[in-house]
């Protein structure tokens, strides 16, 4: 960010370098249909603003001596904002300078008043690290004349005590202030009494569950603070995304002014959207992406380009890993040149990651989103994404990883052959041109609700006067006593319960359970070691019996499965294949929000559904060739949850009448399902996970069930005609994360959306790109969903 | 909203009652929990509790609590010496020792883990009375009633100026301070010291009895029986469920519990005082010597300490304690320059072990550098790494130990040889290494 460092100057070699490599990748295809898009962004000038007059001549000079004369716009702006004592959201995206934006105003304002004090919130605990850094600089530069530590799981519990008491400004994590420091705010007198700021980072990553949490913190957060006297001011930054406004003001309940104006300079880039050849035109057949983003990175890693490659799953990050490593083998009595980095890894495995990244000795990280934030790895040269992000903003930032720090660099885009992935590497207008998607929260979600509820009443008691939330409290707070939780003593709701509420409550998943993966040699000499750990959600799907469990790059086998102790015990083993589980999935609608009837005849609805899924079984797939090897049954608990739903209802009239048979008639369903699926994740800001789907009958009769992780049709025995079939997209939380609603508030452009995906596909009768695959499924897929949808869009 | 909010798993509660296995149950018959209709629930109630409990309602400005007294004859008033409450607390100012200042405390609370919705429901005090003890139990019947409570505390506290627990530095009185930073009303009492008798207690008895729960350390130590006991894990439960409209009955072993964890507590501290200022004559056995010799060397005492380590050793010791007592016995020898007795122990002490690796060092530093004799120097060196190569050769050491062992004694062993060879320059020699 030093202005000092002019702008980095186009640098020939790694432009020759990247259009070498295009070379290469396509000697063999038409250029044109690999290739679709290859965009060259030119690099953008800085803008810059004087230091605010009011800023302290120690401060200026502090900067000064980092090099910083000047600041950039958006740095300006917010520290006038912050000035003024108005709450301010800066977007920007990496390596931009962000910190600035906060710690310059902060850190004034602890000059003027060493009494000041702030709290920096970061996603993760590796991002406060990596900003103490930052702030201990300054302060050795300002005569260490404020204190500076990170508070979080890691911190020794001797150092606590200080870190309350001398901690001009804390840096923690939302789960450290949800378990560590609210329920002991007492300890934390001396911070709450003079809290000034609350500098909330990556605020774009709080969205959905996490996002719905996080406010519910905050909501207590700000209790807590009003208990003490003070009412801070909340600086928050965010990478774009449509509304940060909205988001910031929804985790914050507080009116946010918004700085978008980005003066940082960026360097030149090459982004290059790459779609896997066709190998078979009339099935929709393209060769499979992980194979070729492996060719990709292949050979962005033989010209020694330090490289970031991200993949969406955690098993896809192993595979890859796999793969690079062995075409990138250790030199003799050298480390590892290709590493992987994922959650599940140990925090000593990952900080040396990190550090081997910076540092040079690591030539290339095989990683899921777990880099995509802003931890330092110093600046990469290229990054190859394994498949669409989910999202226009991940996009950026996942590209931003390369040459964050100006200077020439390259991404590249390899698509799968997932609809949203072809949708966007067919249309690479609508990337470069539409604004990113919008983030979206549900802070009033009851279960999330209820249960920061409980952690509230655990650190002040409540009062029925009290605001929390859009709900009617007197009335959730006598449930709560009912239930043994409160007891009403002298006007007010107390806690009841020996154990700590927030203990039981993760801000990250739906449950705190995690399952722990243990490895067995199988030898009686060689002891357990823990290799790593999975959340509840993904456990059922990743260490099932006889999963193929991997973990950098090494496969293990599932022995054994603990579901009540939460344990994996798992063994080494040297296997061609990999596993995927196949889940089974129920819907059942509760109560209808909103219903109304659009043109079919059908009908478009929201609200509270029931829905029941399981894993059945796993599939075994082979290595390099995709081929399915072999399948097995498995018997897991079954999941109920309570959530939210969009769905629409086809009309009777609407399916009789088209010309087509029964059995065209329901995959035509599932096909249309398919791609509505993949078009709202498109739509929404979320993860595909995010977003279930299921078909079944319109009530009152009992739903059907359908394999969706799968997606075959079901076979021809087990047709029944759907009556008046409803579409199902789902939250996939439990009481509902605030998907239904505005998907039914753009449920048209839903339906637009979906008919050009499916039009634009260049496959004959349906592909994995838009109506699922073609697999057994009739040929005529494609045509009953663009008929439905036809009707659906007259 | 009801239907939904029904729906929601969340509200599950984890246990309804308390579980079963009380050891008092035996004595105390059960009585069904009844539903009270609310009369107990506030300050002004029919008054069912205080007979049950044998309490009185006090008042004062901020409103009612329940307080509970009763007088013991045991243990016995105690007046302690200020040259044994130093050795616990060295800048203790004079008038710790005077016992009319002393005041006890033990809480019971709602939950073991502390933060800030975990309250102290019952707070017992206690102090000598008429030659023996007097307990005096605050309670309160319901949270409305805290502030009551804390301020009725922080009266006898402005009285009696000398804090006493057990654990209570750690858990009793951060939990206070938390209950008085909630009130945000009642300011929080400042004593002008505080014992506290875990640490030294651990010191004494822990390497005895394992456990030093205060109800085995009065079995032990004390020599008493406190007869049917509540579990104490247990009583947060009881508290809570009596809150949420549960008998009374099962408060009465609470408050029972309490009172004795005071009692024990007053008669540990005595006999912990008397034993610091006489272990030479009081002390039980060669452990409790050991113990008041690691409190005595602690706090700078080294002729004292010296003195125990001796008559501890001279008595019969546990092994592992035997070997502590004369690893610490050398090293005070060693500061005192008695290298006679020091030497004498380390030749006792070598050994395939970590201390005896520790005594093989401490003779070869005694004689390269005090005695200036390189040559039994590097002959205690070559011995110990002779035991080290019979070790590792017979894997009764671990591999990372006997590297690290090795390397510290070939290290030093290169520089004897250096010095052999250089027998002009040996007496500069030793100037430059750090003294060990």
């Amino acid at each position: 960010m030093p202005p000092s460092q002019s702008l980095a100057p186009r640098s020939a070699t790694t432009l020759d370098t990247v259009h070498d490599i295009l070379g290469t990748l396509v000697a063999r295809y038409r250029q044109d249909e690999v290739l679709t898009s290859v965009r060259q962004i030119s690099a953008r000038e800085a803008k810059f603003r004087p230091v605010p007059s009011w800023v302290t001549s120690t401060l200026c000079e502090a900067y000064r001596a980092k090099g910083i004369q000047e600041l950039y716009s958006h740095q300006a702006a917010t520290a006038e904002l912050v000035h003024d004592g108005r709450n301010v959201v800066v977007v920007t995206p990496t390596a931009s300078g962000k910190t600035l934006c906060y710690n310059l105003p902060v850190l004034n304002a602890v000059l003027e008043n060493p009494d000041t004090r702030a709290l920096y919130l970061f996603p993760t605990k590796a991002l406060a690290q990596d900003q103490l850094a930052e702030l201990h600089d300054l302060s050795k530069r300002l005569d260490d004349c404020f204190g500076v530590f990170t508070y979080d799981g890691d911190t020794p519990s001797d150092a606590r005590k200080a870190i309350r008491e001398r901690g001009h400004i804390v840096l923690t994590n939302p789960d450290m202030l949800h378990t560590g420091i609210l329920p002991h705010h007492t300890k934390w007198m001396r911070l709450f009494e003079n809290l000034r700021y609350i500098v909330i980072d990556e605020l774009h990553s709080y969205r959905g569950v996490f996002g719905s949490h996080l406010a519910n913190v905050l909501r207590r957060l700000r209790r807590v603070a009003q208990f003490y006297g003070s009412d801070p001011q909340f600086i928050c930054c965010s990478a774009t995304i449509a509304n940060p406004g909205e988001l910031a003001a929804q985790l914050t309940e507080k009116k946010v002014e918004v700085v978008e104006e980005n003066g940082a300079p960026a360097g030149e880039k090459v982004f290059v959207f790459y779609n896997p050849p066709m190998v078979n035109r009339n099935l929709g057949i393209r060769r499979n992406y992980i194979n070729e983003a492996t060719r990709v990175a292949k050979e962005v890693l033989a010209r020694k380009l330090q490289t970031i490659v991200f993949a969406n799953s955690r098993l896809h990050t192993e595979i890859l890993l796999t793969y690079l490593q062995q075409a990138n083998p250790p030199k003799p009595g050298q480390p590892e040149p290709i590493r992987g980095y994922r959650g599940g890894y140990l925090p000593g495995e990952r900080r040396e990651v990190e550090r081997g990244l910076r540092d040079g000795r690591i030539l290339g990280v095989v990683t899921t989103n777990a880099l995509e934030l802003g931890i330092d790895i110093g600046s990469l040269d290229a990054c190859v994404m394994v498949g669409y992000a989910g999202s226009i903003a991940s996009t950026w930032q996942r590209a931003g990883r390369a040459g964050r720090r100006s200077g020439s660099s390259c991404a590249v885009f390899v698509a799968s052959s997932a609809p949203l992935d072809q949708f966007i590497v067919q249309h690479p207008d609508y990337f470069f041109g539409s604004s990113p998607e919008h983030a979206h929260i549900q802070p009033d979600n009851l279960e999330i609700l209820v249960n920061h509820l409980k952690c509230a009443a655990f650190e002040l008691p409540l009062s029925p006067e009290e605001q929390f939330g859009n709900v009617d409290l007197p009335d959730l707070c006598e449930r709560l006593g009912e239930a043994g939780f409160l007891h009403k003593s002298g006007g007010n709701w107390h806690w009841v319960q020996q154990a700590y509420p927030a203990d039981t409550v993760s801000l990250r998943s739906v449950t705190s359970d995690n399952f722990i993966i243990i490895k067995t040699t199988g030898d009686s000499d060689g002891e357990p070691e823990v290799i790593g750990e999975v959340d509840f959600s993904s456990a059922l799907t990743t260490v099932h019996p006889k999963a193929i469990y991997l973990h950098q790059g090494q496969q293990y086998h599932v022995e054994r499965l603990d579901f009540e102790k939460r344990k994996a015990y798992v063994k080494p083993v040297n296997v061609d294949y990999y596993t995927d589980a196949i889940r089974y999935t129920q819907v059942r609608v509760l109560e209808i929000a909103e219903e109304q009837s659009i043109p079919g005849p059908a009908a478009r609805a929201h609200g509270d559904v029931l829905v029941r899924s399981q894993v059945v079984g796993f599939k075994k797939i082979k290595f390099f060739t995709n081929e399915n090897v072999g399948s097995g049954k498995l018997e897991l608990p079954e999941n109920e949850m309570h959530t939210t739903a969009f769905w629409l209802t086809l009309g009777h009239s609407l399916l009789t009448e088209l010309p087509f048979t029964l059995s065209e008639r329901q995959n035509g369903i599932f096909g249309l399902l398919y791609a509505l699926g993949s078009m709202a994740t498109l739509l929404l800001m979320c993860d595909r996970r995010d977003l279930g789907a299921a078909v079944g009958e319109r009530p009152p009769s009992a739903a059907s069930e359908i394999n969706w992780e799968d997606f075959a049709a079901p076979r021809a025995s087990e047709i029944t005609e759907f009556f008046e079939p409803n579409l199902y997209l789902y939250d996939a939380y439990p009481g509902g994360i605030g998907f239904s609603e505005p998907l039914y508030r753009i449920s048209n452009v839903l339906l637009e959306r979906t008919r050009e995906l499916i039009c634009a596909c260049p496959c004959e009768n349906g592909c994995p790109s838009c109506v699922g695959p073609a697999g057994d499924r009739s040929e005529s897929t494609k045509d009953v969903a663009l008929a439905i949808l036809g009707r659906l869009c007259a | 909203m009801q239907d939904r909010f029904r729906r929601l798993k969340a509200l599950q509660l984890p246990s309804p009652s308390v579980r079963s296995g009380l050891e008092w149950e035996a004595a105390v018959p059960h009585i069904p929990v009844q539903l009270r209709d609310g009369e107990h629930t506030g300050p002004g109630g029919s008054g069912r509790l205080e007979q049950l409990l044998g309490a009185t309602a006090k008042a004062n400005e901020y409103g009612e609590h329940l307080s509970l007294h009763c007088w013991f004859g045991e243990p016995a008033r105690f007046t302690p010496s200020i040259e044994a409450l130093r050795l616990l607390m060295p800048d203790a100012p004079e008038e710790v020792a005077d016992p009319e200042q002393w005041i006890f405390l033990d809480t019971e609370t709602t939950g073991l883990a502390g933060g800030s919705g975990t309250y102290a429901f019952l707070v017992g005090l206690a102090w000598w009375e008429g030659g023996g003890l007097e307990v005096e139990q605050l309670f309160m019947r319901d949270h409305s009633e805290e502030r009551s409570l804390l301020f009725a505390l922080a009266e006898r506290l402005a009285k009696r100026r000398v804090l006493v627990t057990f654990n209570g530095k750690s858990f009793d009185w951060p939990l206070l301070e938390t209950r008085y930073r909630m009130s945000r009303k009642i300011p929080l009492p400042c004593p002008r010291a505080h014992l506290d008798f875990l640490h030294p207690a651990r010191n004494l008895w822990r390497l005895r009895l394992g456990s030093v729960r205060l109800s085995e350390l009065e079995r032990h130590v004390l020599g008493w029986d406190r007869g049917q006991d509540l579990m104490s894990g247990l009583i947060p439960q009881i508290y809570l469920d009596f809150i949420r409209g549960g008998s009374p009955e099962r408060l009465v072993p609470v408050l029972h519990h309490n009172q004795m964890d005071l009692r024990g507590l007053a008669g540990l501290s005595s006999r912990i005082l008397s034993l610091l200022s006489d272990a030479e004559t009081l002390g039980q056995d060669g452990l409790e010597l050991f113990g008041v010799s690691r409190i005595c060397e602690r706090q700078g005492d080294c002729i004292r300490a010296r003195k125990l380590y001796e008559q501890s050793i001279a008595s019969v010791l546990p092994v592992e304690t035997d070997r502590t007592a004369r690893r610490s016995l050398a090293r005070l020898a060693k500061r005192d320059g008695d290298f006679a007795l020091a030497c004498d122990l380390w030749r006792s002490a070598v050994g395939n072990s970590r201390p005896g690796y520790e005594a093989y060092e401490q003779l070869a530093i005694y004689h390269e550098h005090r005695a200036r004799n390189p040559q039994e120097a590097r002959e205690v060196v070559r011995r110990a790494l002779d035991e080290l190569h019979r070790a590792n050769h017979a894997g009764t050491l671990a591999p990372r130990a006997y590297h690290e062992i090795r390397a510290r004694f070939e290290h030093r062993m290169a520089r004897l040889e250096r010095k052999s060879r250089r027998p002009l320059l040996e007496g500069l020699g030793t100037k430059f290494c750090p003294e060990e």
